[in-house]
């Protein structure tokens, strides 16, 4: 094995931890409702996340397109400008893990490939019509169109059910929602596992391995797949135990309609080869179906959170991004820096997880 | 202002990203519509089968089962036209 493919393989293995981190950060977000409102039992509803998660990453490849040719000049980037971009993103990721800000995995990835870009090839690698017209104004964009047609949707459930006895009523939206929340979870397979798959097409090409503005390989896009799905499975288990005191109780009608929402507008962003922020968006839906029914209902300093870590994401996962890529090139060209910086990672990640469960579990164990 | 304005519709592709927003508002609130008229339905269906009114029972009764189909088929739809265009 050249240094070369070495440097590749480490740069595959980093994007799938990147896609299973990301699955297993937003378990919460798509199971979070069915299981809140009783509509599907936890074990189920994380099963059922996982598999539509999986078959989601197969419905299309708009964003992984956009992702792989977009964002930087895949002719500026090299492997290992890609594997800084990934340290940068799951390094912001695992910070506001720690410290429970509610982050975007997907601005993390896109700030930590533009920062890493950057330190390498300068201004000129990144694409800064694609950041703004396919990144940007579509992140500020979603989450409120999400919010409006949550808003819209409860207020018309409401309006056609309002006369009617309230189990039936219950039953039904309970209903919906396993429909709902199989969307959602799609939804979030679909757009969340392509960025993945756009990220290694991105080091691929950046070593030759494939052609500029080709598709990603099969085994891409089923390893991105297996890695989200796998991600979301194992995420489910720890929301399963903390879920009484995380999810927010809302009526079936309201899940019903946040996950509409949500899915409505990831998939339809999905579509047009927007990569989005899916939890921004399901958080819009969230917001927007809790609002429908009173305003006062909604948290207002989660939106206030958001919005602060909407803000930070982009140039503090592009600054780690930089500065992973300033360290590894300390190395040389070659695949020690990767390496060093691999074993580094992991050890504190390891870390950080063992850290952040001693101070968690004795909290849990006491509700 | 308008400069600026005009200037972030030349980068950002404003008809695709008009179509989103269509699309995700007419699909979210017409199939939250659609399942609310199915549940309506289903509900009246039930208390009218209980009262014996077996006519406007059955007439209801036949709504929930189109606003279902529509439901469902709406859902499809969007997702073979995700996979096939």
């Amino acid at each position: 094995m050249s240094e070369a493919d070495l440097i590749l393989v480490i740069v595959v293995a980093t994007a799938l931890t990147f896609d299973f981190t990301n699955g297993f950060h937003d378990t919460a977000n798509v199971v979070a409702t069915s299981i809140s409102t009783r509509a599907m039992a936890p074990r189920i509803a994380v099963g059922y996340a996982a598999i539509l998660n999986f078959v989601g990453a197969f419905i299309s490849l708009e964003v992984a397109a956009t992702v792989a040719s977009d964002v930087v000049e895949a002719g500026a980037v090299t492997p290992t400008v890609v594997f800084a971009g990934l340290v940068g993103a799951i390094s912001w990721n695992l910070i506001t893990w720690y410290f429970g800000l509610p982050s975007s995995s997907s601005h993390a990835l896109i700030g930590g490939v533009v920062g890493a870009a950057f330190a390498a090839a300068g201004a000129g690698a990144v694409l800064g019509e694609g950041v703004l017209g396919k990144i940007l104004i579509p992140a500020i964009i979603a989450p409120v169109v999400a919010f409006v047609v949550g808003g819209i949707g409860i207020v018309i459930c409401y309006r056609v059910v309002g006369g009617q006895r309230p189990g039936p009523v219950t039953r039904g939206f309970r209903l919906g929602q396993i429909v709902s929340g199989g969307l959602l979870a799609l939804a979030h397979g679909t757009n969340d596992a392509q960025k993945t798959m756009g990220i290694i097409a991105l080091a691929l090409i950046a070593n030759g391995s494939l052609a500029q503005g080709a598709d990603p390989p099969f085994w891409v896009v089923v390893s991105a797949a297996t890695a989200i799905a796998l991600g979301t499975y194992m995420g489910g288990w720890r929301i399963i135990k903390t879920m009484g005191t995380r999810i927010i109780k809302m009526d079936t009608a309201q899940g019903f309609t946040a996950q509409g929402a949500g899915a409505a507008v990831i998939l339809s962003s999905t579509h047009f080869g927007f990569p989005l922020s899916t939890t921004h968006v399901i958080s819009g839906g969230v917001m927007g179906a809790g609002a429908g029914k009173r305003l006062s209902a909604v948290r207002w300093g989660v939106a206030g959170d958001i919005f602060t870590a909407w803000l930070l994401t982009l140039p503090m996962a592009a600054g780690i991004g930089a500065a992973a890529y300033g360290f590894v090139s300390i190395f040389g060209s070659g695949a020690v820096g990767p390496l060093i910086v691999s074993v580094i990672g992991v050890a504190l990640t390891v870390m950080a997880f063992v850290r952040r469960f001693r101070q968690v579990t004795p909290e849990v164990a006491r509700t | 202002m308008s400069a600026a304005i005009s200037a972030l519709a030349t980068i950002v592709d404003t008809t695709a990203l008009w179509e989103t927003v269509v699309a995700a508002v007419v699909a979210g609130i017409g199939v939250s519509a659609i399942f609310s008229v199915a549940i309506f339905a289903a509900a009246r269906f039930g208390e009218l089968g209980r009262e014996g009114r077996s006519a406007p029972a059955l007439a209801y009764g036949a709504l929930a089962v189109v606003s279902g189909v529509a439901f469902l088929s709406a859902i499809a739809g969007g997702l073979w036209l995700m996979a096939t265009d």
